[in-house]
């Protein structure tokens, strides 16, 4: 298969791709470019470039493989060198500061809140939503390829160029900042976090 | 703290290895440890209260980011202007 790399497309393979493998992922690469901009206008510049540089450099996608996380990856890269710089809401951690500080393969899975499974099957769309876009860029970004999009572990270190140990600890913690969030809300809305319920 | 054996039900209310214990169901929650994972899971339930609640907060957290998190609209031009682009750069 690694023959396949290295071979040219001819125009018309390199067409039934893009239309048949890049383009069915519209819809999820638009969520994602606008979950990680806030902005309508910079999401489509994000999408449109990313396809841009998926169609440029076709050659090196690999058919059979898997093109949506092909096509994350070369948006989450484009983000990372032009959107980020230029955007309109700079995130508030730095990749950098991620990498240098959270990056421990170790992390302490102790049981922190006091959260109830039942209050958070309560809450609203928007309350999920708003807690999620709370959330500094490089851990919301986890929580939207394994839990909004289905990537599997592997496939995240792929697109976001860590290793798989990374990709745990960094999804825990980014879930245990999502549950602080939940909890804030739950309380702030007179949901029960505590242990009141009769079992 | 000693061992618990005070159970509600039959599970015990503390947990041996909280941090082992939590990192596996998460990695079951995330669909990383296939079918091997099942065995394992239903012995945890059953037995471990901490466990049993972390799991069913850890896979309700997961439900509603999948179900319920609000969808945007992808504008309609988007898709003919990404072809027309694409056509131009030919």
């Amino acid at each position: 298969m690694s023959e396949v790399q290295r071979r040219k497309y001819s125009q018309e393979e390199k067409t039934a791709i893009f239309d048949g493998e890049f383009m069915p992922h519209i819809d999820s690469m638009y969520n994602f470019a606008f979950r990680l901009t806030f902005d309508e206008d910079d999401a489509k510049d994000l999408v449109q470039d990313t396809y841009m540089k998926a169609f440029r450099f076709i050659n090196s996608f690999e058919q059979g493989t898997n093109a949506k996380a092909w096509l994350f990856r070369i948006l989450k890269n484009s983000f990372i060198n032009e959107y980020r710089k230029k955007s309109k809401q700079p995130a508030k951690v730095d990749y950098q500061e991620v990498e240098t500080f959270y990056n421990s393969d170790d992390v302490d899975y102790q049981s922190t809140t006091d959260l109830r499974a039942e209050s958070v099957k309560d809450m609203l769309g928007d309350e999920i939503s708003n807690a999620l876009n709370a959330l500094a860029v490089d851990f919301r970004t986890v929580i939207i390829l394994a839990d909004l999009e289905g990537f599997t572990y592997e496939e995240m270190a792929k697109i976001l160029d860590i290793p798989i140990g990374t990709v745990r600890s960094r999804l825990h913690r980014a879930r245990n900042l999502l549950k602080d969030q939940l909890k804030e809300y739950a309380q702030s809305m007179g949901y029960n976090t505590d242990e009141e319920e009769e079992d | 703290m000693e061992i618990n054996d005070q159970a509600s039900g039959e599970r015990k209310l503390q947990c041996d290895d909280v941090s082992k214990c939590f990192q596996l169901l998460e990695s079951i929650l995330d669909g990383e440890l296939g079918d091997s994972g099942k065995e394992v899971l239903k012995d945890k339930l059953a037995k471990c209260q901490p466990c049993f609640e972390h799991f069913h907060l850890e896979q309700a957290i997961r439900d509603v980011l999948k179900t319920k998190c609000t969808k945007q609209p992808v504008p309609t031009e988007l898709a003919d202007s990404i072809r027309q682009m694409i056509q131009e750069s030919k």
